[in-house]
Parts: C-alpha cells; structure tokens; sequence
C-alpha cells in the first residue's frame, strides 16, 4: 500500500513484476537497474536459486525524484513464477500497489500464462483486493520467438479487462521502460485521485467509465505515452473489458519489437547479475532528510473578516467626524 | 462508474495507505533515542509491513536502508506463512544472530515493525527487554492515530502534474 510519510516528505509504493516462470520478470528488472540514472536507482538485490531462478523475490528501488515537495519513490520486485513457490509469491504480492504481468508470447506457454494471471488474481482476492482496481498493465515479453503468438490472439485470451498492453524483448531492453513508465503513471494518479479524495473536479478523473475498448476512435493515447510510433489501438475485446478500472486509459501501447529472430532459451543475458549487484550505490537513503513542519493552511473564518470590516468603518466615521468638528471649531472660533 | 462507486473506492484507497505526519512521527523518534539510549543498541528502525522505512534513530549511516526494510519486511512476512503452518496467527518476534552484529525484529501494531540493531555493548535479554516496552508506546501512539488514517492527505493540487512531468524526464 502507498505510504505517506510528512515528517521524511516521502511518498513509497510497491510495483510488482508478475508471471509465469521463465516470462521475463527479472530480466526486466535487470534493465531497468542497467539502464536507470545512477542517482535514481539503488542496489538490486535478488533472493534467488543456484540456478538463478528466484527463490523469493528480486528488489530494487527506484526513485522519482522530488515531485511537489515529497520524494517518490518505487519500490520494484518481481516474484517467483514457479507454480510450487505460491505462498512466497503471495508474500511479495502483500501490500501492492501495481502489477506489471509479464507474459510468454510462446504460444506453447500460453496456458502458463492464463494459470498464472488467474493465480494473480486469487492472490489478490486473498489480501481483499479487486484486479480491475488495481492499477495494471501486460507485457507481452519475448516478441522475437519464433512461435510467438500473435498479439490479438494473446489479448483475446489474456487481456480480460483491456487494461494497456505492451509487447517486449525484454533482454534487449525493448519495451521494458514503456511498460514501466505506464504503470508508474497509473500508480501516482490513483494517489493523485486519493489525495483528491473526491474533492476536486471529477475532470482529472480518466474518462474510462465511458470508454468503448476496441473502438479505435474512442480510445485516447495513455495517459503516459510509449513512443507514438508504437502505439495502436487495443483490439476488439469481449463486453468485460470495461471494466478496467484502474487503467487510465484503454488505448493499448506497443513498442515496435515485431522482428522475429531466433530465440534463445534462456532470455537472460549471460552477464546479467542475478545476485545482489553493486552498482547503483543507492542515493536514496543518506541522511537526507530534515524533517519540516507540516505546514497546514487554516480555513478562513468570514465572521473574523467581517468583525475587521465593521472596526475599519467605526474608525474612519470617528475620524471623520474628529476633523469635521475641528473645522467647525476653528471657524467658530 | 457511478458517484457511489468512486467515492466508496476513494474510501477503500485511504484506508488502504498509510500516513504518517511530522508530530507523530515525532513522539515516535522520541521514543525510539529513549529506547536506544535505555537498551544499549546500535539502532533501530520502524518500516511498514511493506518494508518501506517510516523512521529510524541511531548509528545508520552506512546501511543500505531501502534494502533492508525490503529483506525485514520479507522475512517477517515468511514467518507468517510459517506460523500459519503451525497453527499461530503470526510470530510477533524474529531474531538473527551474526558474529558480531544481530538484529531483533518485533511487531507493533497490526502495520509495522521494530528493527534493532545492537552488537556486543550489550545483550539480547536488555534489547528485547526494553523492545517489549517499547513496542507497547508505539502501539499506543498507532492507536491515537488511527483516525487521521482516513483523512485525505494534502499532497499538494501539483502533485499529480508534477508526477508525470518526472515520469517523463526519468524513462525518456
């Protein structure tokens, strides 16, 4: 869950890679700590096998930056995909804020893929949460293998609630950053919407509740764009797919990774370090901070105004009336 | 979706998080030196069941934080599922013991833990001691504030226009 913290000016939320073993999870993560900035990014640190398989889970944290006063900052972790580690994948999945499901475009995996999503959301309704209000979005990883399923076809079995969906070649870095940013986006805005609490404007509400999926002209680009070039409508989906509440917009998102080239069976690249790396010393956590007053705007009070008002009038008549009479004084006089 | 609906996630979305402010925050720092200062730790940090950090006092300086609220909170969580096995709620202590520096862990509340760390200068049997006393206070400190759970927090109206400018200069 989103912590708020006034007195470090921080704001924390947790961003879970999710998916079937062997999709891409940590290698996603593995690119994103490559190729984060160095002030951005912290250790990434992974609970993992012999054979690099994760065993519990693999962190890093990701800092935003200042945004209007408060540090933001995710904390990523992926999960095990393996089927027999599901109550460590439970555990990881506690507290939530978004889920980026990574999926095998395999078309042979495309069964681990519908378990594993279906698992997603029994975890999720385990800790009382709904996947439509839960920010989240699909990547369809490993777009280069050779038997990838077509996109429409994996978004018709997969994509139930036409939330954005992004094709990847995740050990190449293709689409890895679009997946994220997306998701990060659809995470501060449902704090954004809770910090509205209702208050505002229902105008900065995405516009999702009237959203036709799969009619190209009614589906805006995302709120947080991949590369134009990239971006196409999501195809026509069944009559559930409205109900993506969660997601800022329809509009499905693709990076341009449709080259087709022998696959290697392990995506990961060789060098990829699978424990905890020592790059990225984190910048995130030293010291920084002076905890500051919250300041709190008082509400105006109109009676206040008006006493002050009613004292102003009473004083200028008085003066008024002091120079009249010295006036008269003086000409009678 | 209807009114109703939004406002009752809204709702569902506030209760979810958690805030804290500087004046809680505050009495909780108080504490926490009180405690060091008491047991002879090193230092001792409150991080959220989420392992994000929600304060810390002591000798930190050269510790990864963020990492290692993300391993507290992971290894708690995993003991959890190992009381559940064994038919407990939850263990609401864990403690490691390296050769030089140790760490003990306890709940407070139902939403965040104590991490200390202490070393030879003193003994588990007075961390865990004045731990106890401690993680009391701060569950009464919690308690109090429960009811500002549900209050919207001001995060400022650039919060969410900010946001994505920063999302925008960080993956382009």
């Amino acid at each position: 869950m989103v912590q708020i913290n006034f007195a470090l000016k921080e704001v924390n939320c947790k961003i879970v890679f999710y998916g079937p073993g062997m999709s891409g999870k940590t290698t996603n993560l593995e690119i994103v700590h490559e190729k984060a900035p160095e002030e951005n990014k912290g250790e990434l640190t992974s609970i993992s096998t012999d054979g690099d398989r994760t065993l519990f889970f693999d962190f890093m944290p990701l800092d935003l930056g200042n945004v209007a006063g408060m540090r933001t900052k995710f904390q990523l972790y992926t999960v095990p995909g393996q089927v027999y580690y599901n109550s460590t994948r439970k555990l990881v999945l506690q507290g939530v804020d978004g889920v980026i499901f990574v999926a095998d475009s395999d078309a042979e995996k495309m069964s681990e893929n519908i378990e594993s999503y279906q698992n997603l959301i029994e975890n999720l309704q385990e800790y009382g949460k709904d996947i439509r209000e839960l920010p989240h979005v699909i990547q369809y990883n490993k777009r280069d293998h050779a038997n990838a399923m077509s996109v429409e076809d994996m978004d018709s079995q997969l994509n139930k609630f036409g939330v954005p969906t992004f094709e990847a070649v995740a050990y190449r870095g293709e689409g890895v950053f679009p997946t994220l940013k997306t998701l990060a986006g659809m995470v501060l805005e449902s704090i954004d919407r809770m910090d509205r609490g209702g208050k505002r404007a229902p105008a900065a509400e995405p516009a999702r509740a009237t959203q036709k999926v799969g009619k190209p002209a009614a589906a805006p680009a995302p709120r947080v764009a991949a590369p134009a070039s990239t971006q196409r409508p999501s195809s026509p989906k069944s009559a559930g797919s409205n109900r993506a509440a969660a997601a800022p917009s329809m509009a499905t998102a693709r990076p341009s990774a449709r080259g087709k080239a022998p696959v290697a069976a392990n995506p990961r690249p060789a060098a990829a370090p699978m424990r905890t790396s020592t790059a990225g010393k984190p910048a995130l956590s030293q010291n920084r901070r002076q905890a500051q007053p919250v300041a709190r705007v008082p509400a105006r009070r109109a009676s206040g105004g008006l006493a002050l008002v009613i004292t102003l009038s009473v004083l200028l008549v008085g003066a008024a009336a002091g120079v009249v009479y010295f006036f008269m004084g003086s000409n009678l006089s | 979706m209807s009114e109703a609906k939004k406002m009752s996630r809204n709702d569902k979305l506030r209760h979810d998080r958690l805030t804290f402010y500087k004046d809680d925050i505050d009495k909780i720092d108080k504490l926490l030196a009180e405690f060091l200062r008491l047991s002879g730790a090193k230092s001792a940090l409150l991080i959220d069941k989420e392992g994000h950090l929600v304060t810390k006092r002591g000798e930190i300086k050269t510790i990864d934080i963020d990492t290692i609220s993300a391993l507290v909170a992971g290894s708690f969580a995993a003991t959890k599922e190992m009381a559940r096995l064994l038919g407990e709620e939850e263990f609401t202590a864990m403690y490691h013991q390296g050769e030089r520096d140790n760490i003990q862990l306890g709940l407070v509340g139902d939403r965040t833990l104590l991490t200390i760390l202490f070393d030879d200068r003193t003994t588990v049997g007075m961390v865990r001691l004045y731990a106890n006393e401690t993680a009391k206070k701060l569950a009464d400190i919690f308690k109090s504030t429960m009811g500002r759970q549900h209050e919207s927090p001001d995060l400022g109206a650039d919060y969410g226009t900010n946001a994505k400018k920063s999302l925008d200069k960080l993956f382009d």
